[in-house]
C-alpha cells in the first residue's frame, strides 16, 4: 500500500516538470465566465488563468466574487457563460466530486471536516480503501500517516477531529487534497484563525507543494503576507477581473488601490452625526469567564462606537451578553445612569437594546416569513390588539413604511424574505429594530455578504441613525470600515478590550498592535 | 406568481384531490354519497382531526408529539376510573383533560428545559402514558359507565325523528354529532389562532428560526410548551370522546393514532422541519385519510390495502410539495 501512495509521489513529478518546462502554458483557464444570482450579477466576464507550480493570490473586499469565482472552478456553481479551459480542454464540472476527480481541491474557510470521524476517515471519505465489503482499516490508517508525514506534521491518523486545533484541522484538509492527487489547490483565507507559528508552517508546506508543481489559489485579506510566498496576483472589484500582475512588478499599495477602485472617502458617507456627551450605555467590568472580561466601555447618544479586534477575540460575545443571549458571570451594566439586570433578549429589547447579528440567516431573520412579518417581530403589541389579535392593516401600514423608508426593494411586503437579496435582507433586520424604537443598537458584521453598491446604503443608513441620538456599535473585522465609520474604536484582543482609540487620531497599524495584543508604547 | 397566488394552489391541488376522491366513491358505491355516511365519516374523522389540529401547532413550532394515541388513552380511562367512582360525568372529563394537559406539560418540559429532542421525549411519554394506562387499569376495559358518559360521543344536534304511521321511528335528519360540531369549533379557534394572533405569529417564528425569534424578544420556552400543552389538552380530549361512542374506556384505545395525526399535518402541507403549515391544510388532510379508509371499505378493499393506499398518498403529496418548493 506504502508503494502505491509513493506511485502518486512519482506521478506528480514529471507534472513538475512540464510545468517548468511549458510555463506560459495555463493549466486552467477562465474566460469571459460569467455567473448571475437572482439579485446581483456576481461574476461580469471574468477572465482567470493559473498555471503549474505558481501561488496565485487573488484578492478583492468581500462582495468582490472571489468565492463565487472559485465555486465555479471547484465545480460547486455552473456558470451561466463564458469558457473553462482545464488541461487545454473546455470543460464543465457538475459538482465538487467531478472537479476532485480532475484533480482541482477547494479548502473551505470554514473547514470541512466531520468532526466525529477520525483524521483518517475524514482524509478518505467516501474514497476508503475496502477489502471485500468492508473497510480496509489498517490501510485507510497506513494511507493517511503517509499524507501526514509527506506534510511534515504531527497528527495521529487515528485522532478525532473534533478533539483537533483549527490549524490542524486545516492540515488535514491539506493532506485530503494530496490524497485526491489534487493538482490544483484552492485556499479560501487558510490563515484567518492560524498563529505566526503556524502561518508558518503552512508557508513552507504550500513552497513544497509548489516545487512539486501544484497550482495553488491563495485568497487572503492579510496583503501583508502575500509577498511571502506569492508570485502572481489577480484583483477582482465588483464581479470583475481588474488586473493580474507579477508580485514582483507590483506593490500592495496598487493593490489596495485596485481593490477598493476609489478612495476611502467615495467608499464611506460624510459622517453628519455628532456624537452628544449623554451616556446612554456604560457597562463596568463585565465578564464571563474563559470567555472575555473584564470589558468597561461608555456609548453615548448619537455615538458610533467601532468594535475592532481579530477573530475570536471576543467582540460578538461582549456584544451578545450586554443583549442577554448568553449569560455574564460578572459585571454591571447602566442604561442613563440606572443599573439593570438583563437575563434574556427579552429584558434587553425592553430596554431598548438591539442586536444585529453577523448572521442574519441563521440569527436574525425567519427565512420562511415574510417581509411585514419579520419587520413586526420583534414589536408584535404594537400591531395587535389588547386580546392579541394582529391587526393586519396596522401590520401593513407599518411593514410599507419601513419598505419606503429602508427602501428595500421587494416586490411586496407578503414576499418571503429569503428569496431576497443580502442587503435587502439587512435592511429588513435594521428595520425590524427601528420599528422597536431601539435606542440602543449593535451592529455586528453588518456588510458582511453585502455587495458594494448596498454596503454605502448600510454605512448612510446607520450614520443617519446615530444622528438621531441612537447610540451604535459596529463590530467589523474589516479595519477600513472601522475606520471610516466610528467615532471611536474599542480594540480588543482574547477577550480583553486593550483600548479605545478616538478614529480620527488612530490609523490602521495602530488598532493592529493592539489587536495583536502589543502595545505600541512598550513596543 | 405571488407567493400569496402559490399558496391558494397548492390549497386548491389538496382541495381538488378531496373533491376527486369524493367523486370517484361516488361512482363507485351507492352508499357512500349520502347525508347518513356524510355524518359517519365526519364522525370518524373526528379524533384524527383533533389529534391533526394539536399535531399542526406542535410541528409548525419545529417539534413532534409522538405521544398523543397513549396519552389519549390514559386520559380516557382516567375520565371513566372517576365517573366509576362516582362522581359526575363533567368532573370525569375534566379530570381527563387536566391528565392530557398535565401528560403535554411534561412534553413540553422535557424539550424546553431538559433540552431533550422532541423525538425522544414524546416518545418515552408514548411508552409512560401507554404503561400507566394499562397498569392502572389492570389492562382491562371499563365498561358500564352509564349512558351519560356516552351522550358526548354519540348525542347529536338538530336531530330530527318523526313517528311513522306505524309507529316506527322515521329520522328525517340525523343529526350533527356533538363531536363533529367540537371539530369545526376547534379547527376556527386553532386556526384563528395561528393565522391572526401575536401567540399563533410566535409559534411559526420559533418553528422557522428559534434562535431570530429568541433574539426578537420572542419567549421561545412559553411558546414550545403552550404548543405541547395543547397538544396533550386535545389528545385528552381525543380520548374522552372515543370512550364516549364506545361508552366504555380502553386502555388499548388510540394506538398508532399519532402516526395519523402528523399525517394529516403534513397532507396538508405542514413542513416537518417547522414554520410551515394550516389548520385548513390539516383539515382537508383529514378528510383525505378519512374519506379514503371509508370509500375503500365501502368497495370492499382489504384494511391491508388501504394501508398501502393511504402511505403511498402521504408519498406523494409530500414529494409534490418538495417539487413545488424546489423550483
Amino acid at each position: 500500500m506504502r508503494n502505491s501512495s509513493q506511485d502518486t509521489v512519482s506521478r506528480m513529478q514529471p507534472a513538475a516538470l512540464d510545468g517548468k518546462q511549458a510555463d506560459a502554458g495555463a493549466l486552467l483557464s477562465l474566460e469571459g465566465i460569467t455567473k448571475r444570482f437572482p439579485s446581483v450579477l456576481a461574476l461580469d466576464a471574468v477572465s482567470f488563468d493559473l498555471r503549474r507550480g505558481e501561488v496565485h493570490a487573488l484578492c478583492g473586499e468581500n462582495g468582490a466574487g472571489k468565492s463565487t469565482m472559485m465555486k465555479v472552478i471547484s465545480g460547486q456553481y455552473q456558470p451561466d457563460g463564458g469558457r473553462y479551459l482545464y488541461k487545454g480542454n473546455e470543460s464543465r464540472f457538475r459538482s465538487t466530486r467531478e472537479a476532485e476527480a480532475a484533480g482541482i481541491a477547494i479548502i473551505h474557510q470554514e473547514l470541512n471536516l466531520i468532526p466525529h470521524l477520525t483524521v483518517a476517515e475524514n482524509i478518505f471519505l467516501a474514497r476508503e480503501p475496502r477489502k471485500g465489503l468492508f473497510i480496509h482499516k489498517p490501510k485507510l490508517v497506513e494511507d493517511a500517516r503517509f499524507y501526514l508525514n509527506r506534510l511534515g506534521v504531527e497528527i495521529s491518523p487515528d485522532a478525532m477531529v473534533k478533539n483537533l486545533s483549527v490549524a490542524q484541522q486545516q492540515m488535514v484538509e491539506i493532506a485530503k487534497a494530496l490524497s485526491l492527487k489534487a493538482e490544483v489547490l484552492i485556499m479560501d483565507e487558510p490563515t484567518s484563525s492560524l498563529t505566526d507559528a503556524e502561518t508558518e508552517k503552512l508557508f513552507k508546506i504550500i513552497r513544497e507543494l509548489r516545487q512539486e508543481g501544484v497550482a495553488i489559489v491563495y485568497i487572503s485579506h492579510r496583503l501583508d503576507e502575500l509577498a511571502q510566498i506569492v508570485d502572481r496576483v489577480t484583483v477582482m472589484r465588483d464581479g470583475k477581473h481588474i488586473a493580474t500582475d507579477a508580485f514582483a512588478d507590483t506593490s500592495v499599495d496598487q493593490i489596495v488601490a485596485r481593490m477598493v477602485g476609489r478612495s476611502l472617502q467615495d467608499v464611506f458617507p460624510p459622517k453628519t452625526a455628532v456624537p452628544s456627551e449623554d451616556v446612554l450605555l456604560s457597562v463596568r467590568n463585565l465578564s464571563r469567564k474563559n470567555v472575555f472580561g473584564p470589558v468597561s466601555f461608555d456609548l453615548k447618544r448619537g455615538e458610533i462606537l467601532g468594535f475592532a479586534g481579530l477573530m475570536g477575540a471576543g467582540r460578538t460575545e461582549v456584544a451578545r451578553a450586554i443583549f442577554g443571549a448568553d449569560l455574564i458571570d460578572d459585571g454591571d451594566i447602566m442604561l442613563g445612569g440606572q443599573k439593570v439586570t438583563i437575563r434574556s433578549p427579552r429584558d434587553a429589547i425592553r430596554h431598548g437594546i438591539a442586536y444585529l447579528s453577523e448572521d442574519r440567516k441563521s440569527n436574525g431573520l425567519a427565512l420562511k416569513m415574510n417581509v411585514a412579518e419579520n419587520i413586526t417581530m420583534a414589536n408584535m403589541q404594537a400591531v395587535s390588539g389588547w386580546m392579541g389579535h394582529i391587526s393586519f392593516s396596522a401590520e401593513a401600514r407599518a411593514a410599507a413604511e419601513y419598505v419606503k423608508a429602508m427602501d428595500i426593494r421587494t416586490p411586496s411586503i407578503h414576499k418571503i424574505v429569503r428569496l431576497l437579496s443580502g442587503g435587502n435582507q439587512q435592511k429588513i433586520v435594521i428595520s425590524k429594530w427601528l420599528f422597536r424604537e431601539s435606542r440602543i443598537m449593535f451592529f455586528d458584521e453588518p456588510t458582511r455578504g453585502i455587495d458594494v453598491g448596498a454596503k454605502y446604503a448600510i454605512y448612510k443608513l446607520i450614520d443617519e441613525l446615530s444622528a438621531k441620538g441612537i447610540g451604535v456599535v459596529v463590530i467589523s473585522s474589516e479595519l477600513p470600515e472601522i475606520l471610516g465609520m466610528t467615532d471611536r474604536v474599542a480594540v480588543f484582543h482574547e477577550g480583553k478590550l486593550e483600548q479605545i482609540l478616538n478614529t480620527r487620531e488612530t490609523s490602521q497599524e495602530e488598532i493592529m498592535q493592539y489587536a495583536s495584543g502589543r502595545h505600541p508604547l512598550q513596543a | 406568481m405571488t407567493e400569496h397566488q402559490k399558496d391558494l394552489i397548492q390549497k386548491f391541488a389538496a382541495l381538488a384531490g378531496l373533491l376527486a376522491l369524493i367523486l370517484v366513491f361516488s361512482l363507485t358505491s351507492d352508499a357512500f354519497f349520502s347525508m347518513g355516511n356524510g355524518m359517519t365519516v365526519a364522525l370518524q374523522v373526528t379524533s384524527i382531526a383533533y389529534l391533526g389540529i394539536a399535531a399542526t401547532c406542535v410541528i409548525i413550532a419545529g417539534g413532534i408529539d409522538l405521544s398523543v394515541g397513549s396519552v389519549l388513552a390514559l386520559s380516557g380511562v382516567v375520565a371513566a376510573m372517576v365517573v366509576k367512582a362516582g362522581y359526575s360525568v363533567p368532573v370525569g372529563m375534566f379530570l381527563g383533560l387536566v391528565v392530557g394537559a398535565f401528560c403535554g406539560f411534561l412534553n413540553g418540559f422535557c424539550v424546553t428545559r431538559l433540552k431533550l429532542p422532541p423525538f425522544i421525549a414524546t416518545l418515552g411519554m408514548m411508552l409512560v402514558a401507554r404503561g400507566v394506562a394499562l397498569q392502572i387499569t389492570g389492562a382491562q376495559a371499563i365498561s358500564g359507565l352509564g349512558d351519560a358518559f356516552g351522550e358526548l360521543g354519540n348525542g347529536s344536534l338538530f336531530r330530527v325523528v318523526k313517528t311513522t304511521a306505524n309507529g316506527f321511528p322515521d329520522v328525517v335528519f340525523p343529526g350533527i354529532p356533538y363531536p363533529v360540531i367540537l371539530m369545526v369549533i376547534l379547527a376556527v379557534v386553532v386556526a384563528i389562532m395561528l393565522s391572526r394572533t401575536t401567540l399563533g405569529r410566535h409559534i411559526y417564528a420559533v418553528g422557522s428560526n428559534s434562535e431570530a425569534a429568541r433574539l426578537s424578544g420572542v419567549h421561545v420556552t412559553r411558546v414550545t410548551m403552550f404548543t405541547y400543552v395543547l397538544s396533550g389538552t386535545l389528545a385528552g380530549l381525543t380520548g374522552c370522546v372515543l370512550m364516549s361512542r364506545l361508552v366504555t374506556a380502553q386502555p388499548n384505545e388510540g394506538v398508532m393514532y399519532e402516526l395519523d395525526a402528523i399525517a394529516s399535518a403534513v397532507i396538508g402541507g405542514t413542513s416537518l422541519m417547522g414554520g410551515v403549515g394550516s389548520i385548513s391544510g390539516t383539515a382537508i388532510g383529514a378528510f383525505v385519510i378519512g374519506i379514503l379508509r371509508n370509500g375503500l371499505n365501502m368497495n370492499g378493499v382489504s384494511s391491508f390495502i388501504q394501508q398501502i393506499i393511504i402511505g403511498l398518498v402521504i408519498l406523494l403529496t409530500v414529494w409534490v410539495d418538495q417539487m413545488r418548493n424546489r423550483r
